[in-house]
């Protein structure tokens, strides 16, 4: 029971990173089609200048709102410089360009902080470890039916819990969100009754950088390695997540995401032997090759006509 | 603009062009492992390595459109198939590239059956887990008596030692000593021979009527499936000969001596390289892949000491010496998204244009051997609006 309410909390918190990340994905993927495969890569440098943020002494609360901000302005002005020039062309060089920008966006992190480990008491940082959204020592648990649950899987939870809450706040009775949705249904049809597709495609990918810089922060507070690769398998985890969710649903990306964290921290806990901390990723690749085989609009995502 | 020459197809002049180029190439061939030193025949070797991995890879997603982020685990597989060949049962490298050619291509058969009902991105999506899952399953504790975990196989190349034959011609022998003393040379000639057999079979195939069904499935494969090209069999058979050429480099690399699931070509890390390679070359063009892999390890072997900032030349300082980490991994990232824009087919399109503004080759007439310039697709362009086929 103990190690059960442990996995269980501790899938929902890694859940709701991947969850966050989905979010971007599926909004993202909902305004213009494209599957944005920096997504990962723009969430890790938002965590990033979030940690020099904490460098520079601000408040981690602070700090991560700034981080938002700057992602925002990330996502926004990839879509406007890029991505739209660009999606004129034809979907295959959207998709090169993506993967130029996981590799551009990579290497920007790797040459501002360096190559190694964050945060690096030997090239000078004052912090002693990745700042943390919620108390993180040792000592800070609650005993729940004998087991001891981290303070922090809690915040997170709690945190994307009110994060979700807001989105779906700004999607169904905001004009923003309005908007939004009339451009996933039909963007032709958007723009003639005087939707500016344009602003609604740059707020969307501003959004979904945003959430993820929030996710990174988060996940950089749980995870003990903070490298150039923390979020590689994140965005595979969260990608399972969209693709089980459906990739034009919001909802289902959360879902998703909690499944997937549950998912897979369950089968690794309970099959070691089989899965263990090595397979986790390969449950990750069952689950998007079995709902795009068999299911590929996924779990509430609505299923797409093609026309020949 | 009227080019300033005009040279026909299968002419004397098409000819002299022909043989000067190939005889350069066989110079430069027989000069970087007689006359090179060793970290250029490394790096030679590096770059026909990253060059067969993106020729086969250009086959499956250039000619074929079909994205595959997954081909560092093909290429990965060569690598541990030669590897418990060799280590487990012993035998002589060489013998093992059939068979990893064989099981790479079984294993692309297979992954192309979901390939039939996935695609586009969503098939990008799949391949890229296959490439993110592929070194956490050979770490996997449950085949680690087969695959060593994650420290690797040790010893897993040639043996060379004083009783091997040396193969002298007069004195002169390019590959190297056998006898243990000089061995780089003979892994360059491997990697030669691998990336020559993966050039004809593209060529063979691009050229022919396969090539034909292959750009037709990409360009609009419902027109393609109407003109009778077995849609299910060609991507089948296309994806698993590109898994089968790409684990041929990823053999060689084994054969150097150590494999481990960590090595940066073998993980995710590696198909974005192909990827970068292919596309930097030319996608959807035969030489494309071959110019990219050169450029591609030209440029990272140049800035890879551009850490330290007297390193670099002192026109190029100001942009590069804040970075902490070698230059050349933004530079190709920078570099995918600007060639998108200007150059969609690479560098070798890019060369084809600036050369169309020179010399004009007038193709043959239709009904002779040599192959006449494919019709535009109709329909809806899906990939690469401007060119249909790039390679005349």
């Amino acid at each position: 029971m103990e190690l059960f309410l442990q996995r269980l909390v501790d899938g929902l918190s890694e859940g709701s990173v991947y969850a966050l990340i989905a979010l971007g994905i599926v909004i993202i993927y909902r305004g213009t089609g494209h599957l944005n495969f920096a997504q990962g890569e723009m969430a890790l440098f938002s965590t990033f200048v979030v940690y020099q943020f904490g460098e520079w002494g601000i408040p981690i609360g602070i700090a991560v709102i700034m981080g938002m901000a700057v992602g925002f302005t990330l996502g926004a002005v990839t879509e406007v410089a890029i991505v739209r020039p660009i999606s004129k062309k034809s979907p295959f060089a959207v998709f090169i360009v993506t993967i130029g920008l996981f590799q551009l966006l990579n290497w920007v992190d790797g040459a501002i902080w360096g190559g190694q480990q964050l945060p690096n008491t030997g090239v000078g940082s004052k912090q002693v470890r990745f700042p943390s959204l919620f108390p993180n020592n040792p000592t800070d648990f609650v005993t729940i039916f004998g087991a001891n649950i981290k303070i922090q899987s809690l915040g997170v939870i709690a945190l994307v819990g009110v994060l979700t809450v807001a989105l779906f706040a700004i999607f169904n009775h905001t004009r923003l969100g309005l908007a939004m949705r009339a451009v996933a249904a039909n963007g032709e049809s958007a723009k003639l009754v005087g939707i500016r597709t344009g602003r609604v495609l740059m707020a969307s990918w501003g959004l979904a950088a945003a959430i993820g810089a929030l996710g990174g922060v988060v996940f950089a507070g749980i995870s003990t390695n903070v490298n150039l690769g923390l979020m590689f398998t994140v965005f595979i985890y969260a990608s399972a997540a969209a693709t089980l969710g459906g990739f034009d649903s919001p909802g289902g990306a959360v879902v998703g995401g909690l499944s997937i964290g549950l998912i897979q921290n369950m089968a690794a806990g309970y099959a070691p032997k089989w899965v263990g901390q090595e397979m986790k990723v390969g449950v990750a690749f069952l689950v998007i090759l079995g709902v795009l085989l068999f299911r590929p609009s996924g779990l509430f995502g609505t299923s797409r006509v093609e026309r020949v | 603009m009227k080019p300033l020459f005009t040279i026909k197809a299968g002419g004397p002049t098409s000819w002299a062009v022909r043989v000067v180029c190939a005889a350069a190439l066989v110079y430069v061939l027989l000069w970087i492992p007689t006359s090179g030193s060793n970290s250029l025949i490394d790096t030679a070797t590096t770059a026909l390595t990253l060059m067969g991995a993106a020729l086969s890879l250009n086959l499956l997603l250039g000619f074929t459109g079909q994205i595959s982020l997954g081909h560092s685990a093909f290429f990965g597989i060569g690598a541990y198939t030669t590897a418990v060949c060799v280590t487990r049962w012993g035998w002589s490298p060489l013998k093992t590239l059939p068979i990893a050619f064989a099981v790479a291509f079984v294993v692309g058969a297979l992954v192309s059956l979901p390939a039939l009902r996935i695609k586009g991105v969503y098939l990008a999506l799949v391949t890229l887990t296959l490439g993110v899952v592929f070194p956490q399953f050979i770490k996997w504790p449950k085949i680690e008596w087969l695959t060593g975990g994650s420290r690797g196989l040790t010893d897993t190349g040639f043996k060379f030692d004083k009783n091997n034959r040396t193969f002298e011609l007069f004195g002169w022998n390019p590959w190297g000593n056998l006898r243990g003393e000089n061995v780089k040379p003979f892994y360059f000639w491997i990697a030669v021979v691998i990336v020559l057999i993966i050039y004809l079979i593209c060529r063979g195939l691009v050229k022919s009527r396969v090539g034909r069904s292959l750009v037709a499935i990409r360009d609009n494969s419902t027109a393609a499936a109407v003109m009778g090209v077995n849609l299910a069999l060609t991507k089948g058979l296309v994806f698993g000969l590109s898994a089968a050429m790409c684990a041929l480099p990823g053999s060689l690399t084994a054969m150097k001596g150590t494999v481990t699931p960590d090595t940066a070509l073998l993980t995710v890390i590696g198909s974005i390289t192909f990827l970068i390679v292919m596309v930097v070359g030319g996608a959807g063009t035969l030489w494309g892949p071959i110019i990219g892999a050169i450029v591609y390890q030209f440029i990272t072997e140049k800035t890879g000491d551009w850490v330290e900032p007297d390193k670099i030349p002192s026109l190029l300082r100001p942009f590069f010496s804040w970075s902490k980490t070698p230059p050349a991994a933004g530079i190709f990232g920078l570099s995918l998204v600007v060639l998108m824009f200007v150059a969609p087919l690479g560098l070798a399109g890019f060369w084809k244009q600036v050369v169309g503004r020179v010399v004009a080759v007038v193709p043959k007439p239709a009904g002779s051997t040599t192959l006449e310039p494919t019709a535009p697709s109709d329909g809806i362009p899906t990939w690469q609006p401007e060119e249909p086929l790039a390679e005349q």
